[in-house]
């Protein structure tokens, strides 16, 4: 079934969407995977269109992590889309196989559960998630919207060269309403 | 057949360009110390994730990828057939070495006695799907799958060694395999 319908609702570009898309294409992005989140729609509406980039979907948040990691061996750009509670399923995959391999790959991440959350599930996972980064020792950044989102990723995937880690961009609901 | 002989056989019939991902505990540790090479990738942590990185090896390459699962490590990521068997891809054989049991750990029995995993992997759609009980099924299984996504169960006794070595400079082994991946010399 094809969600077109969801995309027909859409404002015809969001520039902050536009921008980040500008930003992975110009980094050589051309592998996505991940689980979708609602907050992420954007992404992976132009993730999945961009015959540039093969996109696989997958069933649970580990899987992506190990088939980035194998794309990444093979020599593609792969770039992971997840919400944070999937952070917190895949936190082993993360820690133990991308960590201890220095494997430097872009995560995107909804962060639900910050401020003007409603929907109580995502309460514990929104206060922990930033601790759980920080514990790993592994580049984040959350975006404001006063920030040039595209500064944002390129610097971003710098740091994660430069650490030779995985590193996390989280958005909150409504990073790309302008 | 035991699991030194199941691998033995693997890696007798595999060609000399075939990918090796090795899953978690004593299957990597096996391999790791008797044939160790620049082609093998191995996944001491992220249990279960041994097939998913195998998908992701074999969607950003053309070589043949043989992933060396275990019974305990697929039912963890069980998911991950689904997600092969759509993405179909011709050049992964996916072989789960089957002791019915947590290995690695104390032997404690696992779930696998009371299913049939080719059964599963057939459901989702690999192209081909069977459980071996000998080492020459096991050579001719590989062989025969050659060219469409396989899916071999291989079924062995408990025990064996269990002091191998284990993969400890995990950079080095990723850095000699991007590299042979790209025909670079190591
Ligand atoms: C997430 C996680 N849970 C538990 C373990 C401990 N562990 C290491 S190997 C292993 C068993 C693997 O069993 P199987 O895949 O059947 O291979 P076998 O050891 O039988 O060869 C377990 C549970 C682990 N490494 N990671
Ligand atoms: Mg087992």
């Amino acid at each position: 079934m094809n969600n077109s319908h969801f995309n027909n609702l859409e404002k015809p570009h969001s520039s902050v969407a536009g921008k980040l898309r500008q930003a992975l294409i110009e980094e050589g992005i051309d592998f996505s995977v991940g689980v979708p989140c609602g907050v992420l729609r954007r992404v992976i509406d132009f993730l999945a269109h961009d015959e540039r980039i093969m996109h696989i979907t997958v069933n649970r948040e580990p899987e992506a992590i190990g088939v980035a990691a194998g794309a990444y061996l093979a020599g593609k750009k792969p770039v992971i889309y997840i919400q944070n509670s999937g952070l917190f399923t895949a936190s082993n995959d993360i820690s133990s196989l991308l960590i201890p391999y220095r494997m430097p790959l872009v995560l995107i991440v909804s962060l639900r559960g910050c401020e003007g959350e409603d929907a109580p599930q995502h309460f514990v996972n929104g206060k922990a998630t930033m601790p759980l980064l920080e514990s790993f020792g592994i580049p984040y950044v959350v975006f404001e919207q006063d920030n040039d989102i595209y500064d944002v990723v390129r610097n971003l995937y710098r740091r994660a060269e430069d650490a030779q880690l995985p590193a996390v961009l989280l958005l909150k609901r409504g990073w790309d309403k302008t | 057949m035991n699991r030194e002989s199941a691998i033995a056989a693997i890696m007798d019939v595999i060609d000399k360009d075939d990918i090796v991902v090795a899953t978690t505990g004593l299957i990597s540790r096996e391999i790791f110390e008797k044939f160790d090479s620049a082609r093998n990738f191995y996944n001491p942590g992220a249990m279960g994730l041994v097939s998913s990185i195998g998908l992701g090896i074999a969607l950003g390459s053309d070589r043949r990828v043989i992933v060396i699962d275990g019974d305990s490590s697929l039912l963890m990521n069980l998911g991950t057939l689904v997600t092969i068997g759509k993405c179909q891809p011709r050049n992964l054989l996916h072989i789960v070495i089957d002791n019915e049991s947590y290995g690695s750990c104390s032997e404690e029995e696992s779930m696998s006695g009371s299913v049939s995993l080719s059964k599963l992997a057939a459901t989702a759609n690999y192209a081909s799907s069977l459980t071996v009980f000998d080492e020459s099924s096991l050579k001719h299984a590989i062989l025969e799958s050659e060219g469409r996504l396989g899916f071999i169960v291989t079924k062995i006794t408990l025990g064996g060694r269990r002091d191998f070595s284990r993969p400890l400079d995990l950079v080095s082994i990723k850095d000699r395999f991007t590299r042979h991946l790209k025909g670079w010399p190591s």
